[in-house]
């Protein structure tokens, strides 16, 4: 009878479960795995919405990709992007962790204020930007004018238009990567600190030797998601340069964009969806190798 | 290295740092407030550079007086999208997220990997289909594709079954054998217990919403539904539209915002910091 009852129970836990778990189920499946599919299906098509007929591909798509020169800069660019402000980013964000770590009059000041350009979004971040870097009116150039150098116009200069664009990325991102660092540094035991300093070491040992190796976990959880979000760079893309001057900025993001919903040709776009997915995947993996940590994403 | 010379170099890099951070969101609100002609005419290292000389609220008058770009409407779809999502979001999500972390069934392992396994699958990837599918359901220009999509979000889930771990199985039990039903439970004993979670994760997704930007550039292309994100960047392919009218339709639509961060700041920073760094 115990027995019997305790099985019932099980039962209705497990019906219960289920029913928890639906709602969001079939979202899932809906939305994110049944596209997942129907991408790596339409990558095989020749598909254009303008057209209006479709054919199987096989590889073509894939194949005319790799040689396709477009798609081979976008995708430079976004990986010039991502080594620029992977390094960067990291070092100032680890740094203004560092400063503000310690407990002193006004810290709370300053780390509020180091976060607040995370609550700006990224189209108006880099709409703000796009005044401040104009080369007629922008403060940036009043600012070079004033102290004797030449306007530069940022946006327009391909050489260094994505300079500007790594400058506001890294602005609106700093703050954010700063409060998972101060996190990490708070998880360091002082006593190790302490130690060190009895046993002499200077100021750049016990980092190099202490908060560096502690960080470890931090750090990988920082590099991967930067990484993950600088490769899919768009939104300061679209509205500062709209990828030019002469495509010197467009992202790999820009041109499935471009070539899905400008020239309607989506079985191409999935196609170099899929294949930077791939990208993305296989560098997330090598990183977690690198660091050998577990950190759950 | 010397005291006398680290102490006044960490001050100097804190305000210099402390300047830069707050410098864009200074000149976007001073800009705001300017007149059309002044943006252009005081372009040297000056008092007037940094300071407006006749403060002007027309800008903000004109964007919401303007009827080919009804800002005020703007505010509203994104408002109604943004609320929505989160309501939805947190019912779904926390539903999921509880069963995940308290109660025992079959193939509960497997699935909790199905959804994480979603966490690789980069949004970008999926758009064309997505966008497909939204043309199917016939939803182009339709508020449905900005809500529907976005209710389930494995990473919210994640973040709240770390919450609900912490619940002692113990308690449910009892209200079980008391005769409450796992609804019951659900909603009078653990969700009252995770409201500080609830509130992180509300702050995350309303936010997400509010700068949701690609997805409503992709399925809204009918003017009067579009989202302010993606309507501030339409202004800006006009002609002879005023930077002034373009930084105080950016003012409205982050200030507010930034107030209500500043003041939660403290649930959106447990929300980095659980996702990021736990144990």
């Amino acid at each position: 009878m115990r027995a019997i009852r305790a099985s019932l129970y099980e039962k209705q836990e497990s019906r219960a479960a289920f029913g928890f778990i639906v709602p969001a189920f079939v979202l899932l499946a809906v939305f994110i795995f049944y596209p997942m599919l129907h991408a790596l299906w339409i990558s095989f098509q020749n598909y254009n919405l303008i057209a209006a007929h479709s054919s199987f591909a096989g590889w073509g798509n894939y194949r005319k990709l790799f040689s396709d020169g477009t798609f081979g800069a976008s995708l430079w660019h976004s990986f010039y992007f991502t080594l620029v402000v992977l390094p960067v980013q990291t070092a100032i964000s680890l740094g203004l962790a560092m400063l503000v770590q310690k407990k002193f009059r006004g810290v709370g000041f300053f780390r509020t204020v180091y976060f607040v350009p995370v609550a700006v979004s990224f189209a108006i971040a880099s709409t703000i930007f796009r005044l401040i870097y104009n080369k007629d009116y922008g403060m940036l150039n009043a600012v070079l004018k004033g102290i004797g150098l030449p306007a530069v116009d940022f946006l327009s200069n391909p050489r260094i238009s994505m300079l500007g664009i790594i400058v506001l990325c890294i602005w609106r991102a700093m703050g954010f990567v700063m409060v998972i660092f101060l996190a990490g540094l708070n998880n360091i035991p002082d006593s190790l600190y302490e130690a060190a300093h009895v046993d002499g070491a200077s100021p750049a040992q016990r980092f190099l030797y202490v908060t560096l190796p502690l960080l470890k976990r931090t750090l990988a959880f920082v590099v991967i998601i930067t990484t993950m979000d600088a490769l899919k760079i768009f939104i300061p893309i679209y509205i500062t340069t709209s990828g030019g001057p002469a495509g010197s900025t467009s992202t790999v993001v820009h041109f499935i964009y471009e070539t899905a919903f400008k020239q309607m040709n989506m079985g191409f776009a999935a196609a170099a969806a899929f294949l930077f997915f791939a990208l993305v995947l296989a560098i997330s993996v090598v990183q977690l190798r690198i660091f050998r940590t577990d950190v759950e994403y | 290295m010397n005291r006398a010379v680290v102490v006044p170099l960490r001050w100097i890099v804190l305000v210099a740092a402390a300047v830069v951070s707050l410098f864009p969101i200074y000149w976007m609100v001073m800009s705001s407030f300017r007149t059309h002609e002044e943006i252009f005419r005081y372009t040297t290292l000056s008092k007037e550079l940094f300071l407006p000389v006749h403060w002007t609220l027309g800008n903000y008058r004109e964007i919401f007086l303007d009827p080919a770009k009804p800002f005020g409407r703007y505010i509203l779809n994104t408002l109604l999208v943004a609320v929505v999502v989160t309501a939805a979001g947190l019912v779904v999500n926390s539903m999921a997220a509880f069963a995940f972390a308290k109660l025992r069934f079959r193939f509960k392992r497997g699935l909790l990997a199905l959804f994480l396994s979603s966490l690789v699958i980069p949004y970008e990837v999926i758009m064309v289909p997505q966008y497909l599918l939204m043309r199917d359901l016939g939803w182009i220009n339709d508020y449905r594709a900005l809500i529907v999509p976005q209710i389930v979000w494995v990473f919210g889930i994640f973040m709240l079954i770390q919450f609900f771990a912490d619940v002692p199985r113990d308690i449910l039990d009892a209200a079980r054998i008391d005769g409450a039903g796992w609804a019951r439970i659900y909603g009078v004993i653990v969700l009252p217990t995770a409201v500080p979670a609830l509130i992180t994760l509300g702050i995350m997704t309303f936010l997400n919403q509010w700068d949701s930007f690609l997805w409503p550039l992709v399925v809204i292309n009918e003017e009067k539904k579009q989202v302010i994100q993606v309507a501030i960047s339409s202004y800006q392919s006009l002609r002879n539209i005023s930077w002034g009218k373009i930084m105080a339709a950016t003012t409205i639509s982050s200030v507010p915002i930034l107030a209500v961060f500043l003041l939660l700041q403290r649930y959106y920073v447990q929300g980095i910091t659980m996702s990021g760094v736990k144990g």
